[in-house]
């Protein structure tokens, strides 16, 4: 039986109850955009006992459908102030899904301003003080909990970040190994959940049911058909099990597109060093691990396990952005460094993007010089720390830049822009500037057809089709958020029409009814739809649908180009809705 | 005689014995195509290609000083 739990985390009550009949075919951001946007007042402060946390797998999670393993956590946002989603691989939510849940809803803040851990499992939820979790990293929160309950549960959980509130913050979802390694990173999520009072999710699904399709046999038959699509593709196939998603750090720096030192200049003359071909060659040698899966039912296994010389865990990946961010925005060109920053961002439980642009930022302001890369991990060790340095580091790149003077801040609604100069990729800055999440290159994915020569072909420096890609990417991206699908999928899907009919049969097997590939694009059309009405009645405008200046009066080299897709054009990105 | 820098990526680099990138001595108005085919590079394996640091086709014709970037099907984010 499907169920949706409401923790009161003002009286530490819980309530279940089954889902509404709108909510039984969606799932994801989906699912957590239409709750956030029925029940939470737009204008509220992201920290109040108003704001609520939203849980949820996607429709797809746990059904054994290859790659469906996301979580979708929304809320409203304390970095951005818009309606935010932020999705995650590791094993929460086929945890989830195996117990039935559609989804977990924290409401309201405990009076005491204590901590609490919450014990999902068959019989419900349970309400823990756990005060003695308070100030530890996630390292060290999720390994007691698979102390107490052994290696078969999952965790969601927070580090100091959270716990402080920082607008940065991420949650940690614990990855095959029990490690916190995968992360709702962006919008400051765990700074929610830390208003909550909440430490840790502890999620043990032992006793429960894989979700099962009505139509066994037809789930079954796309299950297959999708699996052996992703399977045969070159990208998903070959590319990203090999090189991983850092792949990319050699092709965008070839488009010059590649953003160095706080995004003033589009190549970075240490890619090499921090590229996906040598991080590969460096974890063969080390004996880490390559193609490695972040939950199970994962084909693509686009994860690693880093170690350092002497063969010793250091961390996942780090992954493409992840090495950007700490990496070329910063002008380091040292992987171990970028390394023991992806380990520190994990467990203080910060958003590497983040993070990353605000250290990028920091050097700008003259804090430390860039490619300081000791420097820059002494920044983030006072984020551990709690100092008022620290604090600003966690608060996001827009917070420090002010605080500093500085003029070239890369944000969008007071999110940082991931690793993609909108200069150099138009297409993209389409997405970053009108995403109902503020920056956010997955939001609507242009450098597929702007770069990668995916799904078409789309000139990155000119300003014509780009608004029409970034509108399809991003209703089909809201879709696949529904849906429980990485979003690496995408690159087959793109390609391959028949991937869109595998997709449509698991879930009709699924649901028992026909369902068409219209039927999956209005799911991310409506989603879209409450996410944008819901921004709009928090205060938000066209003029807030723009990129920072600099990006139309700054060249960027090597193409000197400036963006140049108009103000009128891009406020016809969301004229699908209403339609 | 004309020289082009060829930078060769991820699974590409097999084919010229792991290095990252070669120069490569060209007859005038020799196409990407060629190029990669006298170093042995199986073109159906080229998904990306870059000229001077924009898009390129196979068919695209070098001069000297010319710098390709050269990837198989590559994606991540």
């Amino acid at each position: 039986m499907a169920v949706i739990y409401r923790v009161n985390m003002t009286d530490l009550s819980v309530r279940s109850e089954a889902p509404g009949p709108g909510y039984l075919e969606t799932g994801g951001r989906g699912l957590t955009s239409a709750l956030i946007a029925a029940e939470v007042r737009p204008t509220c402060h992201p920290l109040s006992p108003e704001n609520k946390l939203v849980i949820a797998p996607g429709v797809l999670t746990g059904t054994g459908a290859p790659c469906s393993g996301r979580l979708s956590v929304g809320a409203k946002s304390p970095l951005t102030g818009t309606i935010k989603e932020s999705n995650s691989g590791g094993m929460g939510a086929i945890a989830m899904a195996t117990l039935g849940i559609r989804a977990i809803i924290l409401e309201g803040k405990p009076a005491d301003r204590g901590l609490y851990r919450l014990i999902v499992n068959t019989e419900g939820i349970q309400i823990e003080p756990a005060d003695e979790l308070a100030g530890l990293g996630n390292y060290e929160t999720v390994g007691r909990q698979y102390e107490e309950f052994g290696d078969k549960v999952s965790c969601l959980s927070i580090g100091q970040a959270g716990e402080m509130g920082a607008a940065a913050a991420s949650i940690a979802v614990t990855d095959v190994e029990g490690r916190p390694t995968r992360h709702c990173g962006r919008g400051g999520l765990g700074a929610v959940m830390g208003s909550k009072g909440v430490k840790v999710i502890v999620i043990d699904p032992r006793g429960g049911h894989r979700p099962k399709p009505a139509d066994v046999e037809a789930f079954k038959r796309g299950a297959q058909k999708f699996q052996e699509i992703l399977k045969g593709h070159p990208l998903t196939g070959e590319g990203l099990p090999t090189y991983g998603t850092n792949a990319l750090a050699n092709v965008i720096n070839q488009a010059g597109a590649y953003p160095t030192r706080n995004f003033s200049q589009g190549q970075f003359e240490g890619t090499e060093a921090i590229s996906g071909e040598h991080q590969h060659d460096v974890i063969l040698e080390r004996g880490g691990e390559i193609a490695h899966a972040c939950h199970r039912g994962c084909t693509i296994k686009c994860s690693r396990i880093y170690v350092d010389e002497n063969g010793q865990y250091v961390t996942k990946g780090p992954e493409y952005e992840t090495i950007w961010a700490h990496g070329a925005d910063c002008g380091i060109d040292d992987l171990d460094a970028i390394a023991r920053m992806d380990r520190l961002d994990d467990d203080f439980g910060l958003d590497t993007i983040e993070t990353g642009a605000t250290i990028g930022v920091a050097m700008e302001a003259g804090i430390i010089p860039f490619g300081d890369a000791e420097g820059a991990i002494g920044l983030l060790e006072e984020v551990g720390r709690g100092t008022p340095l620290g604090r600003l580091v966690a608060s996001g790149a827009e917070v420090l830049g002010k605080a500093y003077g500085v003029s070239r801040i890369p944000t969008v609604k007071g999110q940082s822009m991931p690793a993609y100069d909108p200069r150099a990729v138009q297409g993209i800055g389409v997405t970053y500037a009108t995403s109902t999440m503020g920056a956010d290159h997955t939001a609507g994915y242009s450098i597929a057809a702007n770069v990668l020569g995916v799904g078409g072909t789309v000139d990155p420096l000119k300003p014509e089709g780009q608004v029409e890609l970034s509108r399809n990417l991003q209703i089909a991206t809201a879709s696949i958020d529904a849906s429980g699908l990485c979003l690496f999928v995408a690159f087959a899907v793109l390609d391959k029409p028949e991937a869109m009919d595998a997709i449509c049969d698991m879930f009709s097997g699924l649901l028992g009814r026909e369902f068409t590939a219209d039927d999956y694009l209005a799911l991310g059309k409506a989603t879209l739809a409450r996410e944008r009405e819901f921004n709009r009645a928090a205060g938000f405008t066209a003029a807030d649908d723009r990129l920072p200046d600099f990006f139309k009066t700054e060249k960027l080299a090597p193409h000197g180009a400036t963006f140049t897709v108009s103000d009128e054009e891009l406020d016809t990105v969301y004229n699908f809705v209403g339609e | 005689m004309p020289r082009v820098q060829v930078n060769l990526y991820a699974t590409l680099r097999r084919y010229v014995g792991g290095a990252p990138s070669v120069e490569v001595e060209i007859d005038p108005g020799r196409t990407i195509e060629a190029v990669l085919a006298g170093l042995g590079v199986p073109t159906d394996q080229t998904r990306i290609l870059f000229l001077n640091n924009r898009a390129a086709n196979l068919s695209d014709t070098l001069k000297d000083g010319d710098q390709l970037g050269v990837f198989p099907a590559l994606g991540g984010g």
